[in-house]
């Protein structure tokens, strides 16, 4: 076994997800609001009878002088219309109209969520039942079904409880049929079911975990629905008499003259209190949604590294001769994250770009090749920046380029073909159309489509779809029509839409059929030579990259390992990852061969070695190697390498030659 | 009928899924002929590669075969026991025996469970193992089988913290640890990265030395199965094309099929760039077959003959035989 000294990425002990979860809600803002307002409410309710001023719930006398009176030292904020203090009712109320909330809308989520799950794991018949009895109940206006159906039972605390309860739950049914549809047709799913678990094993341990968090949002607010729906019941008067709730409240004062006696303070104060909660329920749900479903994870370093020394000025591999498309110099991309030092993604990777050359960028997953290609075309996301190095195009530091300018670059100047064509299309336009519309956005000289079609877009649709292979027939297709190696060349054809100079292939046949392929790679090298195109080819399969590259950049861990022409690469590679991975490759003349493999994993950017960042896992590091990082040296020929054995082996050659002359 | 010797029989197995429902109008079910008609035999300890493009039917039969999906037509005898239309509780008893591997690493495993639940969990759906510590040693054992080692490493992480390599361990892990004798490998290797590939080939052939388990291993890549299969099975259209020993097969392919398939495999050497053979378009919707032999709308050799009438199955060389019309050798 190879893999009994790979680097644990994280530390083993992991902290259990309650925890996790905790860390992710303490940094959101939202959520803490929401949890702090609601808190206070609900602590205010539970101690009504230690906090209130006045114990509401006894009966006193009162004279005609204590009632709507304003706010005042005795009554902070005045009195009602039975003379009693309205602080203390709205203490006492918050009790009724958080019981009513919190457990109508458990009744809710319960049948909610089962009907839901029943409904999107068994489909059929059952799914059809429950659904159109869901979408019936929907139709149905909540409010006057309520009001009808607590006018003819006894308007007591059960009853209303379980009246917006049993109305309260479509729209949860609806979400949850809606996951627990996404969470079954995921792959877990079936290989629980090829281990030989059960429908109810299934129910209880993959699909309820991954549906908890949607029905713990939607539970949030739900709640908040059933006590406003508590209020507008106790405003029309159908409240339970005998249970002050804030509703009830607004129904005395407004019923009682509040207003014509200029008592504002009794229609406000239970209003706010209502407001007070619903706003909290929302903060409180939304802010879960996003701690739920966390954006990508950034990653983050750890401090004080040395600074790289650029040795590369300007590297020139590649058909000498041509003109420079694409001048890559020293780039460093850094992502950053709030109290994080930020992640050394790509540091001082260099390479130029000839016209009608084919560059391979290889690496393993996870080695900044695509972060690489997106800062080309300036599309980092937020966090991305580049933080050193210049990329020039046509002239241009597309480093430094605005927005307007960027616009002009891409797409005519430097275009992208996305990897996953499936997820890189727009399902619900043919793909005819999205071809137009990267023309239209970038060629003003084409009229648009709806103001009368112009038959000159629709010729040059036509003919990129020709260029890549396609009847120009299929053009009113939708993508779902296409099998995957069609999308594929659809999404070349729009790549090459506004004629540009230089195509980035980002990983274009990684999962497709060997066949479909060999067909994309076929098409990609022809297009190059009749186009006089030059393209970036990522991938990370060496074997791909060979069989059409001129030249190879071999990426690891965001640093330039090797970069030469692609014979040197193959067939005098220098540093130890490039051998490595010539390795691994299946030997078709010697098919009984035992497969090399690189033992252990890339590095993860939050926990890079010292030295080296290939150091962890190479067969020929050394002591320097875990401790210094090395710098790109510059073989003869324009052969780049970062690895200190170059220097050892210059030092043994030089040696050699000192001994030979004596 | 059944020659006893054999660990797992395949007879003529049809998969046939019904594409829609039919229409008011027209009373013609229109059917895809996902499987159509599969021969194969493995012996114990033996590990068989499929080979085929996407929609030749190599991942039906494989869900045909762990009982996910029923067959239309044709018999599955298993360890001398029929199991083409077993009952519930037959198929629960089976899984045992039979498990399987998935091709996505990162969508095959619950991202909720930590990687001890998962490998547990074929345990605790079987009842198996329900003492505490006999559970944990099998986890444990199952996990530093499938190469995580030291197991406790793993058991309280989540799958987001694995790599891909990592997670396809796991994987390998939950189906060993009910110890099958039978490993099905869906494309066990597609989605990683051709380094870490190696890696998980090496450990399925491990496993099969030191487990003395078989295993069919699905693949649209040729190149991966050299290493450890004993022989190979190329599909095409829901039919074997061509089935051989694994060298035979590669050293000397007979079907043109099987010829352009090994043609285009990518070389990491530049100066062995060859010519390769690419066959223009895809596998065709497996809905409406065309006649004669299958493959004659892609092939590059057709004839006249193989418009007309189905090849018939060759024998080129011992336990070497090949569909097509062009193949001379012993017919049947």
């Amino acid at each position: 076994m190879t893999v009994a000294e790979e680097t644990s990425p994280a530390s083993p002990r992991t902290p259990s997800p309650l925890l996790t979860f905790w860390r992710t809600f303490k940094r959101n803002r939202m959520a803490l609001v929401g949890l702090g307002m609601l808190a206070l409410i609900v602590l205010l309710a539970v101690f009504a009878p230690q906090v209130a001023p006045y114990d509401v719930t006894r009966a006193v006398d009162v004279t005609i002088g204590d009632i709507y009176q304003p706010p005042s030292g005795t009554h902070w904020l005045g009195t009602d219309d039975a003379g009693k203090d309205v602080l203390s009712n709205f203490f006492f109320g918050a009790r009724v109209s958080l019981i009513v909330g919190f457990f109508a809308a458990f009744i809710s989520v319960v049948i909610g969520g089962v009907m839901g799950i029943v409904a999107g794991f068994y489909g059929g018949r059952v799914e059809n039942i429950l659904m159109r009895f869901t979408d019936i109940m929907l139709v149905i206006p909540d409010l006057p079904l309520m009001v009808v159906i607590v006018a003819l039972t006894k308007p007591n605390l059960i009853n209303i409880i379980f009246v917006i309860g049993l109305l309260g739950w479509t729209t949860t049914a609806r979400i949850v049929r809606s996951q627990t549809l996404a969470v079954k047709s995921r792959k877990f799913v079936l290989r629980a079911r090829a281990i030989g678990a059960g429908n109810g094993h299934i129910i209880l341990h993959h699909i309820l975990p991954l549906v908890m968090p949607l029905l713990v949002v939607n539970a949030i607010l739900v709640i908040s629905l059933a006590i406003l729906n508590e209020s507008a019941l106790s405003f029309i008067g159908l409240g339970d008499p005998t249970a002050l709730s804030w509703g009830q409240m607004l129904n005395y004062a407004f019923g009682r003259g509040a207003m014509s006696a200029g008592a504002g303070w009794a229609l406000v104060v239970p209003g706010l209190g209502i407001v007070w909660v619903v706003l909290s329920l929302t903060l409180l749900g939304h802010g879960l949604e996003q701690v739920l479903n966390p954006r990508l994870d950034t990653h983050h370093l750890m401090p004080g590294r040395p600074a790289v020394q650029g040795e590369a000025g300007a590297p020139a591999v590649g058909p000498e001769g041509a003109p420079v498309m694409l001048d890559v110099q020293n780039v460093s991309i850094h992502y950053f994250s709030d109290g994080k030092s930020p992640a050394r993604a790509i540091e001082n990777v260099s390479f130029r770009l000839r016209a009608g050359e084919l560059m391979g960028l290889v690496g393993e997953s996870g080695c900044g090749k695509t972060t690489l290609m997106l800062a080309l075309l300036r599309l980092l996301p937020a966090a991305g920046q580049i933080v050193n190095g210049r990329v020039l195009f046509g002239g241009r530091d597309l480093t430094a380029l605005g927005e307007a300018e960027l616009a002009d670059v891409r797409w005519k100047g430097v275009s992208i073909i996305f990897q996953g064509a499936m997820n890189a299309l727009n399902p619900v336009r043919t793909v005819g159309d999205q071809i137009a519309e990267a023309i239209l956005c970038h060629d003003p000289s084409y009229r648009s489509r709806r103001a009368g079609r112009d038959p000159r877009l629709d010729r040059r649709v036509a003919e990129l779809l020709d260029l890549v292979g396609i009847a120009k027939d299929r053009k009113e297709c939708f993508p779902h029509q296409y099998s995957g190696g069609m999308r594929q060349r659809a999404m070349i054809a729009m790549a090459l839409a506004c004629n540009p100079q230089v195509v980035i292939a980002d990983e274009p046949t990684t999962a497709l059929d060997v066949m479909i392929q060999a067909q994309v790679l076929e098409l990609l090298d022809n297009l190059r030579r009749r186009l006089g195109l030059s393209i970036i080819f990522v991938t990370h399969d060496l074997g791909v990259v060979a069989e059409m590259c001129d030249s190879v950049l071999v990426m690891y861990g965001g640093v330039t390992a090797e970069y030469a022409d692609v014979d040197t690469i193959y067939n005098s590679p220098r540093h130890p990852y490039t051998r490595e991975l010539l390795k691994a490759f299946p030997d078709l003349s010697h098919p009984e061969k035992r497969l090399a493999s690189i033992p252990g994993y890339p590095p993860r950017l939050d926990s890079l070695p010292p030295g080296c960042r290939f150091a962890p896992r190479c067969p020929q590091a050394f002591e320097r190697c875990r401790a210094e990082q090395p710098v790109l040296h510059e073989l003869n020929g324009g052969h780049f390498i970062t690895c200190h054995l170059i220097e050892t082996d210059r030092k043994r050659r030089s040696k050699d030659r000192q001994t030979l002359s004596f | 009928m059944t020659t006893p010797e054999y660990f797992l029989e395949v007879h003529e197995l049809k998969k046939y899924f019904q594409a829609g429902r039919p229409g008011i109008f027209s009373r013609r079910t229109r059917r895809v002929h996902a499987i159509d008609g599969v021969d194969l035999c493995l012996e114990r300890g033996e590990t068989i590669a499929l080979v085929g493009e996407s929609g030749c039917g190599k991942s039906t039969l494989a869900l045909t075969l762990m009982g996910l999906e029923k067959p239309t037509a044709g018999r599955i005898i298993f360890e001398a026991e029929e199991i083409t239309h077993a009952d519930e509780r037959t198929r629960k008893a089976l899984r045992q025996r039979i498990q399987m591997v998935f091709q996505d690493p990162y969508e095959s495993l619950n991202p909720t469970q930590t990687i001890g639940e998962i490998v547990a969990e074929p345990l605790v759906v079987h009842g198996l193992a329900r003492e505490g510590g006999e559970r944990q040693g099998r986890v444990v054992r199952a996990l530093e089988d499938a190469g995580l080692k030291p197991a406790a490493d793993y058991l309280h992480r989540y799958p987001h913290q694995l790599s891909g390599g990592q997670r396809q361990r796991v994987v390998i892990a939950s189906a060993l640890v009910l110890e099958p004798h039978l490993l099905i490998a869906d494309e066990p290797v597609s989605m990683l990265d051709v380094s870490i590939r190696a890696e998980i080939l090496n450990l399925l052939a491990e496993l099969r030395r030191t487990r003395q388990i078989s295993i069919i291993f699905i693949t649209h890549d040729l190149g991966t199965v050299g290493y450890f299969a004993d022989r190979v099975a190329v599909m095409y259209l829901g039919r074997i094309v061509e089935v051989g020993r694994t060298k035979e097969v590669l050293k000397n392919p007979q079907h043109p099929y099987t010829k352009a398939l090994l043609s285009v495999i990518p070389v990491p050497n530049p100066r062995l760039r060859r010519e390769r053979v690419i066959l223009q378009g895809e596998t065709p919707n497996p809905i409406d077959l065309p006649g004669g032999c299958r493959f004659h709308p892609r092939c590059p050799v057709a004839e006249e003959r193989c418009q007309q009438d189905e090849p018939p199955r060759v024998t080129a060389a011992p336990l070497h035989h090949a569909a097509c019309w062009l193949v001379s050798g012993k017919k049947p």
